[in-house]
């Protein structure tokens, strides 16, 4: 299985751009790099439980995860992994409330096999940045906890790494041959990594952007992610970034799209608003708003020329329902 | 958004062959009818349950309370297969956050337990019932009279948040339950009769303003339901922008059946509330019969792909289906959706056994109880499977393809009669 598919990898020359190149040049290293983070971070939590020690660790863990964040398809969807990894948005903080029963609770639930059980809004990135970057003293000895929930992240990183590349990579690259039942056509692999990037670049414009933004009369800084370890405004950069790249990877055909992303980028580097405080002052927050624009352009502009280029249409998707 | 609506139509499939079975055009009216007719039995059974509230008010009793929710079970078995309508159509989109919204803060409307709250929601605890006077957004409001305006103008989704539900069938589920506080463990909402005593007797106080709000929200669920019937009508706008445009109407058909499978009922509803171990984290979590209500959705999508509808006195809607139009050009491909659609109302239909034997939809929740697990699991896999099937039918019948310009009537339905 390996084998065929470093055959497969290595025969698609480096000037193409097409399903093979997204899942050799984007997909494949993003998870390694997501996989090699996270065990950085759960062998220095084994070290140490200080959070000053362990916030650079997770914070290369959390950017190596928005790297590959809307890659949703395959063997992240398959045990809800996603979600447990990063549960966020959490309307009605189901997370704290999880984490503290944990926290307050019997410590065999942090064994590795207890643990994958526990509700997924009480785990992952946001459960870790609850320990790391505590607004208010915790009510009992994080350190088992931290420990448990950065070996998850990592559990969960290598588990999904290994299955693209023992079998998920190949059923992907092998589309449209006679005993793929998975995927039928190529079409069905572009239409679904089309999918992930128009789905992906929705999650910025209505959930990274649109949650503080709220409305003109109710602001909700609050509601921003991953304010406590101040990576709002990064995770859109590094959002961008990836999906830009995931784009060129499937075609140098799109250059509106690439330039949608380039404006967007633009504009969210010289937005000086870490955690995107300034949605409550007008005049700060008319440049969130000029950014959340760029990225309902962005989105608009490779529905329309990436769609055809890649000649599919937006599939369904995990956002359709409510 | 509802991106597939963007997508436009090959010209290959669908009008080029001459031996159809059916045409868009009567696979689209089909569609219709059975619209009008599912919608048309949601309304009479809504009106029956308007009856049976108006006898719970009127005499307080166990039994008066027991047939109120006996028939709004039944009034929600129609409802309920209508939801294949929903995501494929703009004037239903639009419509239904009116009478299904979901999940709620129950809290803004009547009594909870003391732990209850949601940190986002300033309102979760309003108690509306209970306060005839308050302040939402800096404005104060006056709700000394519970008015259809109240609810479905002031407190309906108010300060923008959706959990904020005042109106619909769940509103009403929770003011003939309350609260299920039974957790993972067996049991639903035991709402007393007494909390609609008038006078002496009456629990949990304020039972006249509980009494006139059950009788406000069920009236406004009635006139939705008509609203939503009429737009289906022969003259109604909803047919007309299907009728309008016929192959954007088939597409419809397709869209609505692969959002309600993937994304709404697999993800949203079933797997999230798994993963979440969470009991609120149910449909009709108030009444327990959420069983009832994923089983007739997929009966609902099974009833629009095959084109054929069971009214509720016996009769038959039918006639050209998409499943004749698909068979025409794939025949595979139809073979396989079919059986795909029979596979989930099957494992759908597990789930609803297992309930009716005595373990509830929320039992099925909990942390560590695999039998739950594996059967909404089941119910999540054929969902997902089937949806990968519809995608591939929108494929087979070339309407995904080549332009992007969208469908007028569809997409602004109002179009229609300009």
């Amino acid at each position: 299985m390996l084998r065929s598919l470093f055959l497969t990898l290595a025969l698609a020359s480096p000037a193409m751009a097409d399903f093979p190149e997204t899942v050799k040049n984007h997909i494949l290293p993003g998870y390694a790099s997501f996989a090699s983070a996270t065990k950085a971070l759960a062998d220095a939590a084994a070290q140490s439980c200080d959070p000053v020690t362990l916030q650079p660790g997770f914070n290369l863990a959390f950017d190596a995860w928005v790297a590959v964040q809307h890659v949703q398809f395959g063997p992240i969807a398959a045990n809800g992994d996603a979600l447990a990894i990063e549960f966020w948005p959490d309307p009605k903080g189901l997370g704290a409330k999880a984490q503290r029963g944990i926290l307050m609770g019997d410590a065999a639930a942090l064994t590795p096999e207890h643990f994958a059980e526990q509700s997924v809004a009480a785990r992952g990135l946001i459960g870790l940045e609850r320990l790391l970057y505590p607004a208010e003293p915790l009510p009992a000895e994080p350190c088992p906890l931290i420990r448990a929930t950065a070996a998850d992240l990592a559990r969960m990183a290598s588990e999904v790494q290994k299955a693209w590349l023992d079998g998920y990579a190949d059923i992907v690259l092998t589309a449209g041959e006679p005993g793929n039942t998975t995927f039928l056509t190529q079409a069905e692999v572009r239409q679904a990594l089309f999918t992930q990037l128009i789905t992906g670049i929705e999650f910025l414009r209505d959930q990274r952007l649109g949650r503080p933004l709220g409305t003109f009369d109710k602001p909700r800084p609050e509601r921003a992610e991953a304010r406590a370890s101040g990576r709002s405004l990064t995770n859109i950069r590094l959002s961008l970034q990836a999906m830009k790249a995931m784009a060129f990877s499937l075609t140098p055909d799109a250059p509106l799209t690439m330039a949608a992303f380039d404006r967007a980028l633009t504009l969210s580097t010289k937005l000086n608003d870490p955690v995107l405080a300034g949605v409550v002052t007008p005049a700060d927050r008319l440049k969130v708003e000029i950014l959340q624009q760029s990225v309902t352009a962005l989105h608009d502009t490779a529905v329309k020329e990436l769609g055809p280029v890649l000649d599919v249409a937006v599939g369904f998707n995990a956002a359709d329902g409510d | 958004m509802r991106p597939l609506l963007l997508a436009a139509f090959a010209t290959t499939a669908l009008s080029a062959l001459p031996g159809f079975a059916a045409t868009p055009a009567e696979v689209v009216k089909t569609y219709a009818d059975i619209a009008e007719a599912t919608y048309g039995d949601s309304l009479t059974t809504a009106q029956t349950l308007q009856a049976a509230v108006d006898a719970l008010i009127a005499a307080p009793s166990d039994d008066t309370l027991k047939a109120a929710r006996a028939v709004w079970i039944l009034a929600r078995v129609q409802y309920q297969q209508s939801e294949a309508y929903r995501f494929g159509n703009a004037i239903v989109d639009d419509w239904e956050g009116r009478v299904n919204s979901w999940p709620l803060d129950e809290g803004l409307i009547d009594y909870v337990a003391g732990d209850y709250g949601n940190a986002e929601n300033d309102l979760a605890q309003l108690n509306v019932i209970a306060t005839p006077k308050f302040t939402l957004s800096g404005t104060e409001i006056d709700a000394t009279k519970i008015t259809p305006e109240l609810l479905s103008g002031t407190l309906q989704e108010a300060d923008g948040i959706e959990a904020n539900v005042a109106t619909g069938y769940h509103a009403i589920e929770f003011l003939l339950w309350g609260q299920d506080l039974n957790g993972t463990g067996p049991g639903a909402g035991n709402r007393p009769f007494t909390d609609y005593v008038q006078g002496a007797g009456c629990t949990n106080g304020n039972c006249d303003r509980r009494a006139d709000y059950l009788r406000v929200v069920t009236g406004l669920l009635v006139g939705d339901l008509t609203e939503i019937t009429d737009d289906w009508s022969a003259a109604g706008a909803a047919r007309a922008a299907v009728i309008q445009d016929p192959k954007a109407g088939v597409l419809a058909i397709l869209t609505g059946m692969g959002s309600l499978s993937y994304g709404e009922l697999a993800g949203q509803r079933m797997k999230l509330g798994l993963l979440l171990n969470d009991p609120e984290e149910e449909h009709d979590c108030f009444s327990d019969n959420t069983h009832n209500s994923y089983y007739n959705d997929g009966i609902g999508m099974r009833n629009v792909y095959l084109g054929s509808y069971t009214r509720v006195d016996g009769s038959v809607v039918t006639g050209a289906s998409v499943s004749d139009l698909v068979a025409s050009v794939d025949p595979k491909v139809d073979t396989q959706l079919k059986g795909e659609l029979d596979a989930t109302v099957a494992a759908l239909g597990a789930i609803k056994i297992r309930a009716e034997a005595g373990m509830a939809y929320d039992q099925m929740l909990a942390a560590g109880n695999k039998e739950g697990e594996a059967l909404i699991m089941g119910g999540v896999d054929a969902l997902v499977t089937q949806t990968q099937s519809v995608q591939r039918a929108i494929a087979t019948l070339g309407l995904q393809a080549v332009a992007f310009e969208g469908s007028d009537s569809l997409d602004n339905p109002n179009a229609v009669f300009q």
